[in-house]
């Protein structure tokens, strides 16, 4: 067959896993677009998040103060996506 | 976010209509003091800047790609070069539609967990199927798409049909939910309807027309992230203000005394048993059979993703790891609708019998997210939805793209041409079929009724060409006629189904065995028997025609076709290995909600 598992099917050199693989080529894998926007939003909601403490919003469990935390969880994940998969000279 | 309009004057100004004043077309875009009044919610500044950051992420990664997105398999096929994972979120994410969302929390306030039907046994056996049985014949046939399969299987007849009614159907599909969207987003917001229309389809356009099929497939998978983020804590702060499953079990029943929302098989045994008219014959032949094998296995829109797949073990593996992730969603969408019916202080009603002041069965989740979401988590939320909205569409118009390009254009308008023109042709029938679909959203916008009747279509023609694909891939017997008229009848049958029950809806127990079916139960049964038919008459006429030679079947039919070994791989990277565990998951999800 001229299929077989691990062989490319279709030309673009090595940029190919760029989609997924951060060390075979020069496109930016799509995990660092995740991670940027990840630690953006996270950042964002968790400084939102704290400004909430002194001002809390009219939701319900207003008290639980989920933007902090959910905040920071997103911005924990963004930053490990960023460092693995950012783009290397 | 103010190129909308500047968009539609140049629009106006390409077609040779006379100059509108710029204030006019300004006035169009702004939101209506009327509308602001009754929003459900408002956004503040954060709110704002998320969802602008959200636009330039993706218009961002548009431009980025296109310097990569030279040949028409780049365009087409990103280059046929993604990972099983990226293939396999990018699979679900194009399914995970803003109306995805919402219309099936709405079917989970309405229906209860009945409604997390079609995203197990309608949706994980198929995947399974696709991963297993039906991507090696799809990736080592080379095929372009799922007409382009049918075309090397069966010839131009049966391929050129299923082109053009696809290419018919996603763009009027795409118009549809492109108005749905914009209507929820006045509900919600008070935003303006040519705002959002313009504003999120542009966007969409611009993003696919750079990068093609890299840019649909990068974004959808940025997109799949921001949609668990934007839409996770609605069931985590729900399940918290409950006090668990069983806390939220206790309210409904409170709530709504004597009504069963929270099993997915007891109530099955009959049609009187439960909310959807339905029992399990309709749940496992219909849905888990012939409607969702149709939808997952030949819906091009989804096919793409995993052709695109880097190798045959990737293309196989994509769909089961989209297996993992589906079997998850019914966190963010069916259970903040069960939440719904627990929690919220007042009565939900449907769409058609709306009082002033009441709320529909889909805006459950907006209604959820306002409850617990303030100030950024709400942009957040938002912009999944939005997110939501865009992987939808730009799955819509990538395929529609392809479908057109190498389905229609090339072998029945101009067959021989150089590459680059084909990749022009790509990029400008993406801006084509975006403003075709502007154009069908404001035809719905005047004539709702329109938008079932429109999603009614796709389903006519769903449900025969899984019979067809199937009886291509797996017998060898079946003709190029068979191919065609099966097909044909099976649409036709499914067409007539649908406008006797319209004609005469007491025909409904004739179709669904029922009288009591709703249209879900009833789209079930439609698709079973049109399935049905399809199979019955492609055989009979396979039968009384001549047959392909065998050596003609060679890469597209089981039996005809030498499979790729997966050599000495270890156990668990094997996609029988994963699709083992994705079966028995789904197993103990029955178990656990019987």
């Amino acid at each position: 067959m001229e299929d077989q598992p691990g062989n490319k099917a279709g030309g673009g050199g090595d940029r190919n896993a760029a989609a997924g693989d951060s060390s075979k080529g020069h496109m930016i894998p799509v995990w660092f677009f995740i991670g940027l926007t990840l630690l953006t939003y996270g950042i964002m909601i968790l400084v939102t998040g704290i400004h909430e403490l002194s001002h809390p919003p009219a939701t319900v469990l207003a008290e639980l103060h989920a933007p902090i935390w959910w905040g920071a969880i997103m911005a924990v994940i963004g930053a490990i996506y960023v460092s693995i998969f950012r783009p290397r000279c | 976010m103010t190129y909308a309009p500047a968009a539609a004057a140049f629009l106006l100004r390409s077609l040779g209509l006379p100059r509108i004043p710029s204030s006019i077309i300004v006035a169009a875009f702004l939101p209506s003091p009327a509308d602001q009044a009754t929003r459900i919610m408002a956004l503040h500044p954060v709110d704002f800047a998320i969802i602008v950051i959200y636009f330039a992420m993706v218009l961002g990664i548009g431009f980025y790609l296109k310097k990569y997105t030279k040949s028409g398999e780049d365009f087409f096929l990103a280059g046929r070069e993604m990972t099983a994972w990226v293939a396999g979120l990018s699979f679900v994410s194009a399914n995970l539609g803003t109306l995805e969302l919402l219309g099936w929390a709405g079917n989970a306030y309405q229906y209860g967990i009945l409604a997390a039907h079609w995203y197990w046994v309608g949706a994980i056996p198929a995947m399974i199927f696709l991963g297993i049985v039906m991507m090696p014949f799809y990736y080592i046939s080379k095929t372009h798409s799922v007409p382009g399969y049918l075309e090397m299987r069966y010839g131009r007849a049966a391929s050129g049909l299923s082109a053009i009614s696809f290419a018919v159907m996603t763009i009027l599909m795409s118009g549809v939910n492109m108005f749905s969207m914009a209507l929820i987003m006045k509900v919600m917001l008070g935003w303006n309807l040519n705002f959002s229309i313009w504003m999120s389809s542009l966007t969409v356009g611009i993003y696919v027309a750079l990068g093609g099929l890299f840019s649909a497939i990068f974004n959808e998978v940025v997109q799949f992230f921001l949609i668990w983020f934007g839409a996770l804590l609605i069931p985590i702060l729900g399940l918290i203000e409950t006090g668990g499953w069983s806390g939220m079990v206790a309210r409904i029943h409170q709530n709504f005394p004597g009504q069963d929302f929270t099993h997915m098989w007891r109530p099955m045994a009959h049609f009187a048993d439960n909310p959807m008219g339905v029992q399990w014959v309709g749940i496992v032949f219909g849905l888990g059979a012939v409607l969702s094998m149709g939808y997952w296995t030949t819906d091009f829109l989804v096919v793409q993703r995993v052709i695109a797949a880097k190798d045959v073990r990737a293309a196989k593996l994509a769909p089961i790891i989209g297996s993992f992730f589906k079997m998850a969603v019914p966190f963010i969408v069916i259970l903040p609708g069960l939440l719904g019916r627990a929690v919220l202080p007042f009565h939900l009603a449907p769409a058609s019998s709306l009082q002033p002041g009441q709320h529909s069965f889909d805006e459950v989740l907006p209604l959820m997210l306002a409850r617990y979401c303030g100030p950024g988590l709400l942009g957040l939320g938002i912009t999944a939805l939005i997110a939501g909205f865009m992987s939808g569409m730009a799955g819509n118009v990538s395929a529609f793209a392809t479908v057109w390009t190498y389905d229609i254009y090339r072998p029945f308008i101009r067959k021989t041409a150089p590459d680059p023109h084909y990749v022009a042709m790509g990029r400008w029938c993406t801006i084509i079929g975006l403003l075709v679909s502007i154009a069908a959203a404001y035809i719905v916008t005047h004539f709702g009724s329109l938008m079932d009747y429109v999603q009614a279509l796709f389903s006519f023609f769903i449900a025969p060409l899984f019979g067809t694909v199937l009886l291509g891939m797996l017998w060898k017997r079946a003709t190029a006629a068979g191919g065609f008229w099966g097909l044909l009848a099976g649409t036709l049958s499914s067409v007539a189904m649908f406008t006797l029950v319209e004609l005469d809806p007491s025909k409904v127990s004739l179709v669904a065995l029922s009288p009591l079916a709703k249209p879900l139960a009833v789209d079930m049964w439609r698709a079973l028997w049109s399935g049905i038919i399809c199979v019955l008459v492609t055989v009979i006429v396979s039968l009384l025609t001549k047959p392909k030679p065998e050596a003609e079947l060679a890469g597209l039919v089981y039996g005809a076709t030498q499979l790729p070994s997966e050599g000495n791989l270890p156990l668990v990277q094997r996609p029988i290995f994963w699709a083992g565990v994705a079966a028995a998951a789904f197993l103990v999800l029955q178990y656990i909600f019987w």
